[in-house]
């Protein structure tokens, strides 16, 4: 019933699709192809012979096999990540998630906000004790608090992560060891300061994407 | 794909999300009284509504109602040519479904009372004097 010009074009259609979800197992890979294949198959015999363009009609109902792999994939990382406590799968997912909607694009931000102000801390912690007076938590004019490397020579070369907290709070800086346009505020608690600040930032981040992603792998495509 | 007659483009993107948002509960509901493959799902929901997404779409759903547990789901050599795969409710889908069907009556219920005096014709028609 079906010609070989037609074989081809579904042949063409199913490696598309194949390609597309190359990142599934394989089992459940060929289960999806296999299932798409019949449904495609059934549709042509339904139809009869119509003459030219009947498959066109039936895979372009199926839809862009580009697309639908990619949902598949989506779905797949989606319920891994929705279980998971590991940030590289989160992110995985989110940025997988984020190519399909603005919701996504949200989450993905939320990631990289997240994880990106946890690492912040974490490497200055880690960086503290072998650069003990170019990392530190500096109190630069402005009232400009930032965590990261100061080159201890202009104001303006520091470079981290900035905040700038009420005036109120900076009174604390009046305490911190070191004197000059840029204060340090912390001195060696940075490190402890750090791990903790990085954990809860971390763990606040997971949490929220978890949240976030088992809602959205609930939701319809 | 048939289009509601009422359908403009200002209601259009409203009534595809209201289809999509329906398709969970309209598949699990096409499964209520028998096991079905793919195919004759789709054929339920087309007479009873248009899909208003890519067919491929709904294995995709299928797959995600596996996932959950709601559906189970087996191959079957039927001498068609190729074999199919066969869906049905488990217990839990079973479950969720009369849950999915109350809220949605219960809804829909409501609705109708605020929707009575809008698709009332006399209205219409003093609208139009």
């Amino acid at each position: 019933m079906t010609s070989d010009s037609d074989r081809q074009a579904i042949d063409a259609y199913l490696l598309r699709l194949r390609r597309g979800l190359r990142r599934l197992p394989a089992a459940e890979r060929e289960e999806v192809v296999a299932e798409i294949h019949g449904h495609v198959l059934e549709r042509l015999e339904a139809r009869g012979d119509e003459g030219g363009g009947a498959v066109a009609q039936v895979l372009c109902a199926v839809g862009d096999p580009d697309r639908l792999g990619a949902q598949y994939e989506t779905d797949a990382l989606l319920r891994r990540a929705a279980g998971s406590r590991s940030p590289w799968l989160l992110l995985r997912a989110t940025t997988s998630w984020a190519r399909r909607g603005v919701r996504g694009i949200g989450a993905l931000l939320l990631a990289v906000a997240g994880y990106g102000v946890a690492l912040v801390c974490y490497a200055s912690a880690v960086a503290k004790p072998v650069f003990p007076s170019r990392i530190g938590m500096w109190l630069s004019p402005g009232s400009t608090v930032t965590v990261g490397y100061w080159s201890g020579r202009l104001p303006s070369e520091l470079i981290g992560l900035s905040v700038r907290p009420p005036a109120s709070l900076i009174v604390l800086g009046t305490f911190g060891p070191t004197q000059g346009p840029v204060r340090e505020l912390l001195g060696l608690w940075l490190i402890p300061a750090g791990i903790v600040a990085g954990f809860l930032c971390a763990f606040a981040t997971t949490w929220c994407l978890r949240k976030l992603i088992a809602r959205a792998a609930l939701a319809t495509a | 794909m048939a289009k509601s007659p009422s359908a403009s483009p200002d209601t259009d993107g409203w009534e595809v999300q209201l289809r999509r948002g329906s398709l969970e509960l309209a598949i699990l509901a096409s499964l209520w009284q028998r096991r079905l493959y793919g195919l004759e799902i789709l054929r339920a929901l087309e007479s009873t509504a248009a899909l208003g997404v890519a067919e491929g779409t709904l294995y995709l759903i299928l797959g995600r109602l596996k996932a959950e547990g709601l559906v189970a789901a087996e191959w079957v050599d039927a001498g068609s040519g190729h074999p199919r795969k066969y869906y049905w409710l488990t217990v839990s889908g079973k479950e969720r479904l009369r849950r999915m069907a109350r809220a949605w009556a219960q809804l829909s219920a409501n609705l109708d009372v605020l929707l009575e005096p809008v698709l009332d014709p006399k209205e219409a028609a003093r609208d139009k004097r």
